[in-house]
């Protein structure tokens, strides 16, 4: 499992097609709250984690992270900011920090985009 | 050389940046590009105060809240400049006062900046990184966003420096600087 984060348009999706030599078809765009573990890549993790959270679901808890072992994980970072007013929005973003915590502590390799440039977290 | 800053909002970016311009002045005249459009008594407040923190450091300050490139034609485009900031830059050119928004304002704004870095080569770009909240915004603001985070990027392609501050702590993700 290879984890990509780092806050949004900071160019994470770019550097794993040039990293992982990835196709349009190797990537999974979340849209919904259930994941599609066909793709080497599974990207917007975050737009998952809301949809989850929407419907009801804890992402951190509810996600199969053993069907994500051989994965290229993308997501947003959402943690900084103020803590939302909103119940779901601040659920979203507490269980979006805990997956992501998780799954960082599972992955061989953790990289931070940051306009562009890629800064090895872990690996 | 020149360099890109961003970070939080008071981590120490221009302060890092006036110290950067200042290092290269002994052969150069230096100047700040001063971004922010005065709208209201604080803001005019935030200025003055911003030019007392500059007093004394040798700066000539160039107003230039739009059509960053015209700043070069009141200035020696072989000095060093600190651009303070990309933020204020591409707001005041996609948000006009009472016009619709401007969406062609990012790509035009970062193509801007690339062709100020090219012609000085001696400017040091502020930023903002705003992008790791879980805030959801309205399509402008998102566009907003997305726009500032394409001229980062692009920025930081040409830039020798790039550079995160975090509470006074200078990451380099790109080149450096000495001190």
């Amino acid at each position: 499992m290879e984890l990509i984060i780092g806050g949004a348009y900071q160019g994470k999706r770019a550097y794993a097609e040039k990293t992982y030599g990835l196709a349009n078809g190797d990537v999974f765009t979340c849209a919904g709250a259930s994941l599609q573990t066909g793709c080497r890549c599974v990207e917007h993790l975050e737009r998952y984690t809301l949809a989850c959270v929407q419907v009801g679901l804890d992402p951190a808890e509810a996600t199969d992270v053993d069907a994500l072992e051989d994965k290229i994980l993308i997501c947003d970072d959402i943690s900084c900011g103020v803590v939302p007013i909103d119940p779901i929005e601040r659920a979203w973003r507490e269980q979006t920090g805990r997956l992501l915590t998780k799954l960082s502590g599972r992955a061989s390799r953790v990289v931070r985009v940051f306009c562009g440039l890629p800064l090895e977290l872990k690996g | 050389m020149n360099y890109l800053l961003s970070g939080g909002a008071k981590n120490g970016k221009s302060m890092l940046a006036q110290n950067i311009v200042k290092s290269m002045q002994p052969d150069r005249p230096i100047y700040y590009l001063a971004t922010m459009i005065p709208h209201d008594g604080e803001d005019r407040a935030r200025i003055a105060r911003h030019l007392r923190d500059r007093d004394g450091w040798g700066f000539t300050t160039i107003e230039c809240g739009r059509h960053i490139l015209r700043a070069l034609d009141m200035a020696d485009a072989n000095g060093a400049f600190l651009l303070d900031s990309v933020t204020a830059l591409l707001a005041n050119e996609m948000f006009l006062p009472g016009g619709a928004p401007d969406e062609a304002a990012p790509a035009r704004v970062a193509d801007e900046l690339a062709e100020f870095a090219a012609r000085t080569g001696h400017t040091v770009f502020v930023s903002d990184f705003i992008y790791a909240d879980a805030g959801i915004y309205d399509d402008w603001t998102e566009r907003y966003r997305a726009g500032l985070a394409y001229a980062d990027r692009r920025l930081a392609q040409i830039c020798a420096g790039v550079a995160e501050l975090c509470a006074g702590n200078v990451l380099w993700y790109k080149g450096g600087w000495p001190a």
